[in-house]
């Protein structure tokens, strides 16, 4: 199940792009780059942009789920960790963007700096 | 142990540049700790430099280095505070209490006749260890030229002293704040805690029962532009600051708006152009969305 650009088509897609463009201007290629991993969430997931948006604001355990396989989908199609973790992220945007709050962990200190 | 230098005196940034760089930094060198001596020298600027009725100093400080504690530790105060990004990058906190047993009209009483002492409550305007027994133990009517403390403090139930204590302790966090920015470092007020996780912190930080949260001070090395993006809306001076009365706006003199400009105090605004390409950037680096 792939849309590519029919997920403009969705509300929730525009509505991303309408609030991160309104603040970072983000370029076409960046724009593919994130469209194509949402778009390869969705298919994995197989349901629309929208519906996974109105279940996650509407059930929390759902959402939970969605991070879920999220990591599981990124786990496999990125090897490398710091590739899957910026790849969750763009889904982690679409999420926040919409108002599906998400916690994001970030990149643990390099070595020998302590806990933070 | 470090030694603090002795040969070198200590010079700060001049005042004006010290209010006009404080904002709320939130992106934080991880990976550089803050030296100690800043640390003391924060807190040694609180101890002094605070102001509070009746000297009662109710401000209590809980300083914890990410590095020295461990990773349960760590995790379970981020968790207490929601994991927020600000709270899990800054290599220091500082958690600020207010002793309510300060705000306490025995406590008070202490305080005011060491101020009667120290010639700061002279007797000139009516102070001496009687009135203060007097107002405060007995409940008894101010006499004209002193401040009606039956009213605010005889008999007053815990509720409004641990008001008074973590009024009080605000005010030393934003003096902190100033002290932190004075030392090159980002700092930033943000909750402790969701207040219903709050316990989390007390067992962890083992603080007694009549201290009430006030703020966690984020102290550490800024990562972002030292502009940290421009300083943050604020409201107009006009409608916030009034002469006379409450209804005719303080008369705000252009020239004096230039020379604070030139000293530094006032700044551009935020968003400078390149804020969100900065924290586009941060964004990767630490490993958020954007």
């Amino acid at each position: 199940m792939s849309r590519g650009a029919d997920l403009l088509a969705y509300v929730s897609v525009r509505r991303w792009i309408s609030s991160v463009d309104g603040l970072y201007h983000l370029t076409h290629q960046e724009w593919h780059l994130r469209l194509s991993i949402l778009d390869e969430f969705c298919s994995s997931l197989g349901e629309d942009p929208d519906h996974v948006i109105s279940a996650s604001r509407l059930d929390r355990e759902a959402k939970v789920e969605y991070m879920r396989r999220l990591k599981h989908l990124t786990g496999e199609r990125y090897p490398e960790p710091r590739t899957a973790h910026e790849a969750q992220n763009v889904v982690r945007s679409f999420f926040i963007h919409n108002g599906a709050r998400v916690l994001t962990t970030p990149f643990p200190p390099p070595q020998g700096a302590g806990g933070g | 142990m470090a030694v603090v230098e002795q040969s070198r005196p200590l010079v700060g940034t001049n005042f004006y540049q010290v209010c006009g760089k404080r904002r709320s930094i939130r992106w934080f060198k991880t990976w550089k700790p803050v030296e100690r001596e800043r640390l003391q020298r924060i807190l040694e600027v609180v101890r002094v430099a605070t102001s509070s009725p009746g000297n009662i100093q109710p401000w209590r400080a809980v300083v914890v280095e990410q590095s020295k504690i461990s990773p349960e530790k760590r995790e379970r105060l981020l968790r207490a505070d929601n994991m927020q990004g600000g709270h899990a990058g800054a290599p220091v906190w500082i958690y600020w209490f207010g002793d309510l047993e300060c705000a306490q009209p025995a406590a008070f009483k202490q305080r005011l006749r060491e101020l009667i002492r120290a010639g700061a409550a002279p007797t000139s305007h009516g102070w001496s260890d009687e009135v203060a027994e007097a107002l405060i133990d007995r409940g008894e009517e101010a006499p004209e030229g002193l401040p009606e403390l039956r009213e605010i403090l005889h008999g007053i139930p815990l509720e409004a002293s641990a008001a008074v204590a973590h009024a009080e302790t605000v005010g030393a966090a934003d003096i902190a704040l100033l002290a932190a920015v004075n030392e090159g470092l980002g700092t930033c007020l943000c909750m402790p805690a969701a207040p219903s996780r709050m316990g989390v912190v007390r067992e962890e930080l083992g603080v007694p029962e009549t201290w009430v949260p006030a703020w966690l001070q984020l102290v550490g090395y800024p990562v972002e532009e030292s502009d940290a993006g421009g300083q943050r809306p604020k409201l107009p001076f006009e409608e916030i600051f009034f002469e006379g009365d409450a209804r005719t706006p303080f008369r705000r003199q252009p020239e004096v708006v230039r020379e604070l400009e030139q000293a530094g105090l006032l700044q551009a605004p935020a968003p400078t152009p390149d804020r969100f390409e900065e924290l586009k950037r941060l964004a990767q680096l630490f490993g958020y969305p954007i």
